[in-house]
């Protein structure tokens, strides 16, 4: 039984980067902008988050202050983030270039800088940054004892426990909260959907457009802090596809928040049941395939394909996302 | 001779190649400016190894041949995608299927080398018509698809090596054998160019991808074939509406764009002075194959020179260690990608500038054309090619 | 003069390369129904733009009530209460109808929306200015003259006092103008003034007070219409005497080319058919139109005609061969030629060049290729000739890339193509669309060209004159079915249009009809 509460605890952790950062790409493609760059934003935001957390960390405050730590931790990975977006948005809003183009090259730019910065601060060889111990929320650091043997909600709530995790499901609540019932979600809506119908009655849409850019680099940069949190082993410049896991995310959720959230849950238990083929019976374990595992690895790819192949027909993306907008065109 | 010298700067295709030399010397600018941030008093050595290792020794302008063949073939695949429409992002995962089934073809069948690199066009041809496939028929983003294809692919290669002992090496269990232990004949020919350049690196590679990039030119330019997979590229309803089969085409394109990459993998891996190693990342060989075509603006003879600039920088970064890590190069690179996806502007200003002395007339044409939308067409990943008709109201 | 509440004085706008607004000055009374009268080009549109603040003169003041004003973007222009319905709606088609219309302008408490302060006001205006809409209903499900009465409460909810039409009836059924006349004048009565742009001399004559005519981007004059007719409005607006008629030969009908029998087609935006069983012919030496608001199945019949899409059940022949499930090459090479609705999406290939376009249906043939190696001599040969014959102008000849010709032109080459393929059947969809008087001559003396070389040609328009003047039989097309056949000798306009909105009928109505099956329009 308890493991069912592990599994659930796992599938969270995974889900919560997977969510966060398809909400960002809602935002931006909700605006207008298709934002390929995802993958790039959240390794730039994981790597001054992290970079931050190991200097607090060898100076010792972090450990005094966790929670605190770990806030500050969450705004440099989100305000990184949005300094690196808005190069998606110079080339895409304001030159109008190939949205997939500049997102590629952005794509290429942050694994790379980001082992460039490590190699100079950490010397030669040294490439992954750590993460320190205290980040993860324990019963005890919260002042609670925890009981002898442990039970099924303990174990759901605080195997592995970060205060990413209910920042990030505050921010969906307030997503569904901005998108609907606010005069900002509204014509945030209405610049993805019909830009010329927004800029008739005096909206701006440029500046809308770099918003929901800005947004997505936000919220994709906390994405990329809380994968290297559930990935566990430290900042090793890569966030091994997850920007475009939340692409896919997106569209299954069809650009709508709360279904974002439910293919969020959906992908990360498959990418977390691989671990589980020792303790759960009815799991295959390929006895007799060497590096079995890397089955496993592949099923989150291959589920994400076949979900992909049935929605893609049916899927209603915003009607001019993908499209620069220029003013001159009526 | 003053006119045709003329007609040549004035060229949109001179600016063509005027912005990716442009793109190359603000990329250049920009490693250097990392160079200097990180280590100042080392950076010009940095930059110098950048410009000037490549041509250094034999060995090294080996390499850059040896290497840039390869690039070669992932330049033309992605290349080749861009002219039909469409974005080849998982040439890294039919490069990879391309180098196992040459090793495979090589090593347990012990076919020749021109064999395997057959199978390794097949292995990426069908790499690549499955993002086609999934496109065509159900509609589904094929950026997306060819990303999960390039892990699947990894995934699956890795799980097959480990899986056939034979194909492995005897003592690090994680490389797949010597070719020359397990069967030379599968070893790319070096005709002698090895002597001639005093290096072992040397092999007939570059030749037979340069040779490649000729026939894709032709196919693309001169034939039916290439005038309909252009047209799909360009305006896929229109195509339709000419009676092109629109959907095979694009599953067409994605195949041989895959088998290009293939081809690829096959050749690196079959010189002979490499072994495979099952790694948990992409090969960025297939991603390289981006800023190889944005440079060449796709084409295919452009691409030779491209490819053999990127292979140079690369084995100039290789040269920076230890003091400088060789990602400064994939800096550079994403930097040039970058300045690329706003091509059209720098293309548009360049022209500008040199064509001043332009009519009245000629400029009219020229700004009218300008002020027609629509410049960004189907690179792009979501579905319906929404193209508003254009009326002329413009003028009302 | 204190009675005027817009005065444009000496405007002149410039784009590059062209003087849309040359010295033109207009003046709006309070209360009057002011139109705006010129060709395509004329400048109506730029100078009703100039005025909405979308673009800045060069030159020229504007005052409002008196007062001299800077108008910079719609912003300003609204606060000085001026509004306008385009052309093209400005509506988010996934929006609700109060979503659409408080977009911009929305109540709220520090940024949360405040609908229900909204939904009352709409609901109030609606009712005291005859408007009926349904607040939560979505734009793509309501029909286009619903759509047009949301633009209209939009300007309304935002107290604009002058307000601007541009080509409000181009989407309307002449019962749907009619009603539109009426709103106009219930505004006017309650004191708003309004500008409205046409080319339509009936709907001036109907409901205008005055009218100022525009022709190349110059003022030609101001009358009042009560005191013209007309004759002389046209000829104030094309400067020579318009000829309302086409020549035609009489020529005697030949065999059946097209039969058409119990088509059906599927609708890609509603659950029922587009097409209905519909069963036509078209003979040799006539001109067969198909008349309807846009929307009523013209197009998914003819896209299922020339092979784009697939019929769900039915018939077609082309001189006696099923082509039923045939492939659009072959339809082609049966003999039947397509001018498309929109030249960009499928007539041509913009960043191909002039002669790889006008290959486009031919390029396979033996004589352009061998082995699949494209013959380029000959391809610029044929290229050349059909330049010379069709008068297609272009910046570099055979060598210009498409996108940089003038549409005209485009349609031209379009043409050429088409007909130089001496199709048995000529498909033609709305082929004079958005072309100024010079073109749409030519091409209606193409179109009667082939007609009395004794080919059929089958042509759907949504010009009413068009259809009129270049057909030899009507058939109306509404709701997907073919409610009457007309020949335009012996009918009038007003008869077509009432068949046209479905208030008459000849055959028997078939069942199911749904809200989304009414007019609609694609929304741009």
């Amino acid at each position: 039984m308890i493991i069912f509460a592990d599994i659930m605890n796992a599938t969270i952790i995974f889900a919560i980067p997977l969510l966060v950062v398809a909400l960002g790409g809602m935002f931006s493609e909700r605006s207008g902008t298709i934002n390929i760059a995802l993958e790039g934003i959240m390794i730039v935001g994981a790597l001054f988050s992290c970079l931050y957390l190991n200097s607090v960390s060898k100076s010792g405050w972090g450990a005094d202050h966790p929670l605190l730590a770990m806030l500050f931790a969450i705004l440099i990975a989100g305000f990184s983030g949005i300094i690196f977006s808005l190069f998606l948005a110079l080339a895409s809003v304001s030159l109008k270039a190939d949205q997939t183009i500049g997102g590629t090259a952005l794509n290429m730019f942050a694994p790379a800088f980001a082992i460039v910065l490590t190699w100079a601060i950490q010397g030669q060889g040294q490439t992954t940054i750590e993460i320190p111990t205290w980040v993860r929320i324990t019963q005890q650091s919260l002042g609670l004892t925890p009981s002898a043997t442990p039970n099924f909600m303990e174990t759901f709530i605080f195997k592995n426990l970060f205060l990413t995790t209910p920042v990030v499901l505050l921010f969906l609540a307030i997503t569904v909260f901005v998108i609907y019932k606010t005069r900002f979600g509204l014509r945030l809506r209405a610049c993805g959907e019909h830009p010329q119908a927004a800029d008739s009655v005096g909206i701006n849409v440029y500046r809308l457009r770099y918003t929901g850019v800005g947004i997505s680099g936000f919220l994709g940069g906390i994405g990329g802090l809380a994968f290297t949190i559930a990935a566990g082993s430290g900042f090793q410049s890569t966030v091994a596809g997850y920007g475009f896991f939340a692409l896919a995310v997106m569209i299954f959720g069809n650009w709508k928040p709360v279904r974002i959230f439910g293919a969020a849950l959906f992908f990360a238990l498959f990418k977390v049941i691989g671990s589980y083929t020792g303790s759960i019976s009815f799991l295959p374990r390929f006895e007799g395939v060497k590096s079995a595992d890397y089955i496993y690895q592949m099923l989150p790819y291959i589920v994400t394909m076949i979900v992909l192949i049935f929605t893609s027909k049916k899927s209603r993306a915003p009607k001019a996302e993908g499209i620069p907008y220029d003013k001159g065109t009526r | 001779m003053m006119t045709k010298f003329k007609k040549i700067v004035q060229s949109p295709g001179f600016s063509s190649f005027l912005a990716s030399v442009a793109s190359i010397g603000i990329g250049l600018i920009f490693g250097y400016l990392i160079l200097a941030v990180i280590n100042p008093s080392m950076s010009l050595y940095g930059l110098g190894k950048i410009l000037f290792a490549g041509a250094s020794d034999a060995e090294r302008i080996s390499k850059v041949l040896y290497q840039a063949a390869p690039l070669l073939m992932t330049g033309l695949a992605v290349g080749f995608a861009f002219k039909t429409g469409l974005f080849n992002i998982g040439a890294t995962g039919q490069y990879t299927m391309g180098a196992f089934f040459a090793l495979y073809a090589g090593i347990i069948l012990k076919m020749p080398w021109w064999a395997a690199l057959l199978a390794a066009m097949v292995g990426g041809a069908i790499w690549g018509a499955i993002p086609g496939i999934c496109k065509a028929l159900f509609n589904v983003n094929e950026v997306i698809t060819a990303i999960m294809f390039n892990w699947i692919g990894l995934f699956a290669v890795n799980l097959s090596l480990l899986n056939i002992p034979k194909i492995l090496d005897k003592v690090s269990a994680n490389r797949t054998v010597n070719l020359a232990v397990a069967n030379k004949s599968a070893i790319i020919p070096k005709a002698g160019l090895d002597t001639l350049f005093g290096s072992s690196y040397m092999n007939i590679s570059i030749l037979i991808t340069a040779g490649i990039a000729i026939v894709i030119y032709i196919v693309l330019n001169k034939t039916t074939f290439g005038y309909e997979l252009k047209a799909c590229g360009l305006n896929r309803n229109a195509s339709i509406y000419a009676g092109i089969n629109a959907k095979r085409n694009i599953i067409l394109s994605m195949v041989i764009s895959g088998g290009l990459a293939g081809i690829g993998g096959g050749i690196y891996y079959l010189s002979g002075t490499a072994q495979f190693l099952v790694v948990k990342s992409l090969l960025a060989m297939g991603f390289n194959g981006i800023p190889v075509a944005l440079l060449a603006t796709s084409n295919p003879v452009g691409t030779i020179f491209s490819s053999l600039f990127v292979s140079y920088i690369q084995v100039g970064g290789e040269a920076m260690q230890p003091q400088f890590s060789p990602e400064i190069i994939n800096i550079i690179i994403s930097v040039i990608i970058y300045l690329s996806a706003f091509s059209m502007l720098l293309k548009g200003l360049i022209n500008r500038l040199l064509t001043r002395q332009n009519s009245k007339r000629e400029k009219e044409m020229e700004l009218k054309a300008s002020s027609v939308i629509d410049d960004s067409k189907s690179i792009q990943p979501e579905a319906a090619n929404a193209n508003h008709s254009e009326s002329e109201d413009v003028n009302k | 003069m204190g009675e005027y509440v817009v005065e444009m004085l000496n405007i002149t706008k410039i784009f590059p390369g062209i003087k849309a607004n040359d010295d033109i000055t207009l003046q709006l009374k309070k209360g009057e129904v002011h139109a705006l009268l010129g060709e395509n080009g004329a400048g109506k549109s730029t100078l009703m733009s100039v005025l909405f603040g979308l673009y800045q003169p060069e030159s020229g003041t504007i005052k409002i009530n008196g007062e001299t004003v800077k108008i910079n973007n719609p912003n300003d222009a609204n606060s000085l209460n001026i509004g306008m319905v385009h052309q093209h709606f400005k509506l988010v088609e996934v929006f609700s109808v109060l979503d659409n219309i408080i977009l911009g302008v929305e109540p709220n408490t520090a940024g949360v929306l405040k609908r229900k302060e909204a939904r009352e006001k709409i609901v109030a205006l609606s009712k005291r200015y005859g408007l009926s809409v349904d607040p939560d209903a979505l734009v793509e499900d309501i029909s286009v003259g619903m759509q047009q009465r949301v633009e209209i409460l939009k300007m309304l909810y935002k107290n604009n006092e002058i307000l601007i039409f541009d080509e409000p009836t181009a989407v309307l059924t002449p019962q749907e103008i009619k009603e539109l006349m009426d709103i106009m004048r219930g505004l006017t009565a309650e004191g708003k003034s309004i500008l409205f742009i046409t080319h339509k001399l009936n709907e001036i004559i109907e409901v205008a007070d005055r009218c100022t005519v525009l022709r190349k981007g110059k003022y030609m004059g101001t009358v009042t219409v009560a005191d013209t007719t007309k004759e002389e409005l046209s000829r104030m607006m094309v400067g020579r005497d318009v000829h309302f008629t086409v020549e035609k030969k009489d020529i005697p009908l030949g065999k059946v080319v097209l039969q058409a029998e119990n088509v059906t087609v599927a609708s890609k935006r509603h659950k029922n058919n587009a097409v209905k069983n519909i069963s036509f012919s078209v003979r040799a030496g006539e001109i067969l139109c198909l008349a309807g608001i846009e929307g009523n199945g013209q197009s998914e019949l003819v896209y299922a005609l020339t092979g784009i899409e697939k019929v769900s059940s039915g018939k077609l022949t082309l001189n006696g061969t099923d082509i039923t499930k045939a492939s659009i090459r072959r339809r082609s090479r049966l003999g039947m030629s397509h001018i498309p609705e929109d030249r960009h999406k499928y007539g041509l290939i913009l960043e191909y060049s002039l002669a790889n376009n006008l290959v486009l249906q031919r390029y396979w043939e033996p004589e352009f290729q061998k082995s699949g190696f494209i013959n380029e001599a000959k391809v610029l040969s044929y290229a050349n000739k059909l330049i010379a014959q069709y008068d297609v102008r272009s910046g570099q000849g055979a060598h210009t890339i498409v996108r940089s010709m003038s549409g005209g032109n485009q349609q031209k080459a379009i043409i050429a193509r088409e007909i130089d393929k001496h199709p048995e059947l000529l498909v033609a969809i709305q082929p004079t669309r958005g072309l100024d008087i010079g073109a749409i001559e030519y091409i209606h003396a193409q179109l009667v060209a082939q007609r009395d070389s004794g080919k059929a040609v089958l042509l759907v328009s949504l010009e009413l004159d068009e259809v009129m003047n270049v057909s030899d039989r009507i058939l109306v097309m509404y709701e997907g079915e073919i409610v009457g056949e007309f020949n335009p000798r012996e009918t009038t306009v007003e008869q077509i249009g009432l068949y046209m909105a479905g208030a008459k009928r000849d055959t028997p109505a078939s069942g199911n009809k749904t809200e989304t099956d009414s007019k609609k329009q694609r929304l741009e």
